[in-house]
């Protein structure tokens, strides 16, 4: 049970926890309003990845469940372009933090940079409701990067429900990988 | 059976350049009418064989079970030749019997009558004589008027669905087209890179409105008039713009903006242009339909958490909560007479299409498949067509109200979804 020690695998843990307790409503902005406090308050510093050493994160195995809070899908810089959900969530993942903060620090950095952020949700349930949902996951995204202190006039948000999948196939996998947002630079791309 | 098969094969067969939609029973009623459909005289030098459409409208329905030509002991074509022994014999409790003959002018005169076996009477005499070009038409009107004879409900397989394929594999991946109700002549109203989403008729049949993402990717919704393609964007706020649908006076369109930052149902007023916010609430409200009366609006909301349907008094805004059942229940219709309402039921994980008596209170889930969604109600409130998946594909089937006929449309190639049943045309 060598995972059982890894504090990463613990933050997961807590990440897919405090996702499965919180309900999907506007007022969930737990997740935002944490990061403000950790904010890095020097927005001139450059986004050279500080942190010494990568976890390795290979020792933890890639499930539908743990998907959306999988380290292996945010490298930490603006190459990751998109943030996933839990299933009937809007809550931002922990492991996106670092990534989504790379972004908010290149807007702030880049006045003309624009981004669109694409809500987007798997197959089940009804097609309007939704576009509903993915709306509310892309408020969350563009609402972390607001508190970062991104101008409102750089982000702009669509809801494509269920209508642009990444993945077509109709696993909990492929269901895992189509509930996301994905971060379009419409200008002043990184 | 297996001669309709061949019908269906056939007429698909004819037609290999448009993808259309092939209709299966796969569920018909027990209790099935017996009911002979004479091939008519002419029909096979015809470019459409009018007594095989309205034996196939009359299958469709799962009403009536058609007796094979084979089994039959003698053919009339008309009144004179009518024996009624010969399928009193064979178990057909009524008989259609007809003639097509090709006029000088290029059009056909199509002749047929009803009969009822057990009394020995003729019901139903009619002629036609149309362009070879609606012969289509004709035959889904003997089927309506044969339908309504016999059941006391007007016939709607003279009516059209619309809806949107998706096919990857293609430029314009997404295509909203409409079709014949048996799936014939499919037409293609617009092909798009982006989305295309919630089309809905007007109610005179003449329009159609749609939410299409073509514009930059962004949403609006569009009003197109089917006869001169000509169209407007009547809805593009920041935002959400969608689920459409037209008041029953027409004048109006319900739908959802989130321009306030949140899904709120509006209703747009199409000669003023004047918008009413409906909905005031954080949760999500999507999805309106209008009851007939034209006062009020059933619509999905999240605010009791998950999804649920709510009815909204268009006047003085009050809502009431209307579905009870289970945790999810979303993007519901209504029946022309406001007798039933059908929607979408998630039950142990699948979604299926459920029917709640409005008078009697009593909920049933009538389909038995899984991610079924967008269910759409016939004009005479008979079926209930809907999107379903198919071995991983989008497909369009259609259910009666009582559960108990089944219906499926597998689409050719790509995915079919969105069906949206027309009013009477």
């Amino acid at each position: 049970m060598r995972s059982f020690i890894n504090p990463l695998f613990a933050l997961i843990l807590a990440g897919v926890l405090a996702a499965c307790s919180s309900t999907p409503t506007e007022e969930d902005t737990s997740a935002t309003d944490n990061m403000a406090q950790q904010t890095d308050t020097t927005p001139t510093q450059p986004v050279e990845p500080v942190a010494p050493v990568k976890p390795d994160t290979s020792s933890i195995p890639l499930t539908a469940d743990n998907f959306y809070n999988h380290p292996s899908n945010y490298d930490g810089t603006t190459d990751t372009r998109v943030i996933y959900f839990a299933f009937d969530s809007n809550t931002v993942p922990a492991a996106a933090f670092e990534t989504l903060r790379a972004h908010a620090t290149y807007l702030k950095n880049n006045a003309n940079a624009k981004v669109r952020l694409e809500g987007n949700a798997d197959e089940r349930g009804t097609r309007e409701y939704n576009v509903a949902l993915s709306e509310r996951r892309a408020k969350a995204v563009e609402k972390f990067l607001r508190v970062q202190g991104v101008s409102a006039s750089q982000i702009e948000t669509v809801a494509y429900g269920e209508e642009k999948p990444a993945a077509f196939g109709h696993t909990e996998m492929d269901w895992a990988k189509n509930r996301r947002v994905e971060i379009n630079y419409l200008s002043g791309r990184p | 059976m297996m001669r309709l098969l061949v019908a269906v094969v056939t007429a698909c067969w004819v037609m290999t350049a448009q993808a259309e939609l092939v209709i299966r029973v796969t569920e018909g009623r027990a209790d099935a009418v017996p009911i002979a459909v004479v091939p008519f005289s002419g029909a096979s030098q015809a470019p459409e064989d009018v007594s095989q459409i309205v034996e196939a409208d009359l299958h469709r329905s799962g009403q009536f079970k058609p007796i094979p030509a084979s089994d039959m002991l003698s053919r009339p074509h008309n009144e004179n030749q009518m024996i009624y022994r010969d399928f009193k014999v064979i178990g057909a409790e009524y008989v259609i019997a007809g003639s097509m003959k090709k006029q000088e002018t290029g059009g056909y005169e199509v002749s047929y009558a009803l009969f009822d076996v057990g009394s020995q009477k003729k019901l139903i005499e009619e002629t036609y004589r149309p362009p070879a070009s609606q012969l289509r038409d004709v035959a889904h009107a003997i089927s309506d008027r044969i339908y309504e004879q016999l059941t006391g409900i007007p016939g709607a397989f003279s009516t059209k669905i619309l809806y949107v394929t998706f096919n990857r594999k293609v430029d314009t991946p997404y295509q909203l087209q409409y079709a014949d109700a048996d799936g014939h002549r499919v037409t293609t109203i617009l092909r798009s890179k982006e989305p295309i989403m919630s089309p809905t008729w007007s109610p005179d049949g003449r329009k159609i409105a749609y939410v299409s993402f073509e514009d930059h990717g962004r949403p609006a919704i569009y009003i197109q008039n089917l006869a001169t393609t000509e169209r407007h964007k009547v809805s593009s706020f920041d935002g959400i713009n969608g689920a459409p649908d037209w008041s029953p006076d027409g004048q109006k369109l319900a739908l959802t903006l989130s321009r306030d930052g949140n899904p709120e149902i509006y209703m747009l007023d199409l000669n003023s242009k004047a918008l009413t916010r409906l909905t005031h609430n954080y949760a999500i409200d999507t999805e309106p339909r209008w009851l007939p009366d034209g006062e009020h609006l059933i619509f999905t909301s999240s605010r009791s958490g998950g999804p649920q349907i709510y009815k909204l008094d268009i006047n003085d805004k009050s809502v009431r909560r209307v579905s009870f059942e289970g945790s999810y229940n979303a993007r519901s219709d209504v029946t022309p007479d406001g007798h039933y309402l059908v929607y979408v039921h998630r039950r142990n994980g699948k979604f299926n299409v459920g029917v709640q008596d409005l008078q009697r209170g009593t909920f049933n889930i009538v389909t038995k498949t899984d991610m079924d969604e967008s269910p759409s109600v016939a004009p005479n409130g008979s079926m209930v067509i809907y999107g379903t998946q198919d071995r991983g594909t989008g497909v369009l089937e259609a259910v009666s109200i009582d559960g108990s006929v089944k219906v499926e449309l597998p689409s050719k190639e790509g995915e079919v979804r969105e069906p949206a049943w027309s009013p009477f045309l």
